[in-house]
């Protein structure tokens, strides 16, 4: 999803730093309340934000005979939501950009938008949306980590094609072409994160659900019964 | 064993199962390269304005590694990075259930060994 360097007009790479910018600076204020507060959560964030560094480094190969970036984003936007899930993009994005030539200083702004933004607030939507419902809340993190990663080359597909309209079909046309390249790359890593985050998750219920209560991540009664059930098996 | 692992199964089996669709990938393709999809977008970008890749300037100057070997030893140490910070969060909760009173089920599973 790393839009190289160069390869967005200046317009566009100033409009995308302007949408990143205070999604950033909410995160880091919701960041330095969370851990001026409660030390606690501390692990938890090491944890969920350790698999965005470790899975973003990662470049899988998919179906298309391309390889790609897994983005890891999931597990943090359930913990923690999608504004301190960007700040921890955006660190992973600079690393990226200064010492690998993966993304740039400019099309940082664009690249911090499609993972840290859109990306998240995607598998945001998904987690809020069956919460508090009977899904399993193994399917319900799996779902947020495989759509999370998956949104976040939509949006650089759309960001792509809004710079580079085909001559013929305009922005449709090149999304389409972009989306070819990105999102159907992405469809088995997208999954194979899903599976894995959703593994972490199962480890974090095991050893420390006490976090995940206090933060409201699910509800104390199935969070509980889940860790119970692990114990139990063992 | 079934039972307490089945997790951990479904996750192997999805890992052999995507391996499998790599290895699919490369023997049936076999003009596949798997260079990056970011390189392919930028490919893309190319044929879309006529403009050749190499004519792309950064807006931004950038340091590039010099070399293969120095990219995946950078990416090797972020992932590092993270795998260090993941381990000192799981393993401070396992220290502290060590210091918990243990429930009866871990008890059992620490005599069994």
């Amino acid at each position: 999803m790393h839009i190289m360097e160069g390869f967005l007009p200046a317009t566009w790479a100033v409009v995308w730093w302007l949408v990143a910018l205070p999604c950033l600076a909410w995160g880091i204020i919701q960041l330095k309340r969370l851990i001026e507060t409660d030390r606690e959560a501390l692990p938890l964030l090491g944890v969920t934000g350790g698999f965005i560094f470790i899975l973003s480094a990662l470049k899988l190969p998919s179906v298309t005979g391309s390889c790609s970036h897994p983005t890891g984003t999931g597990l943090s936007t359930v913990c923690f939501g999608p504004w301190i899930t960007s700040v921890v993009c955006a660190v992973v994005l600079l690393f990226q950009s200064l010492f690998l030539a993966h993304g740039g200083l400019s099309t940082m702004g664009a690249n911090t938008v499609s993972m840290g933004v859109v990306g998240p607030l995607v598998g945001y939507g998904i987690y809020r949306a069956l919460k508090n419902t009977k899904v399993n809340m193994f399917i319900t993190v799996f779902l947020v980590c495989a759509f999370a990663d998956l949104f976040t080359y939509v949006t650089t597909s759309l960001q792509l094609a809004l710079a580079y309209p085909a001559e013929v079909g305009g922005v449709f046309s090149s999304f389409t072409v972009f989306l070819g390249i990105f999102a159907v790359t992405q469809i088995p890593l997208a999954i194979i994160e899903g599976v894995i985050l959703a593994l972490v998750f199962k480890y974090i219920v095991q050893l420390k659900p006490e976090i995940l209560v206090r933060l409201g991540v699910f509800p104390e009664a199935r969070v509980m019964a889940a860790h119970r059930g692990f114990a139990n098996a063992a | 064993m079934l039972r307490k692992y089945w997790f951990e199964i479904l996750a192997a089996v999805a890992i052999v199962v995507f391996v499998g669709v790599f290895l699919a990938t490369a023997v049936l393709n076999p003009d596949a390269e798997f260079g990056g999809s970011d390189g392919e977008g930028s490919g893309v970008i190319s044929e879309i304005t006529g403009i050749p890749e190499e004519d792309f300037e950064p807006l931004v100057p950038q340091w590039e590694p010099p070399s293969g070997e120095i990219e995946s030893g950078l990416f090797a140490l972020l992932a590092a990075i993270g795998g260090i910070v993941v381990g000192y969060g799981f393993g401070q909760w396992r220290g502290q259930r060590k210091d918990a009173p243990a429930p009866v089920s871990e008890t059992a599973r620490d005599i069994n060994v």
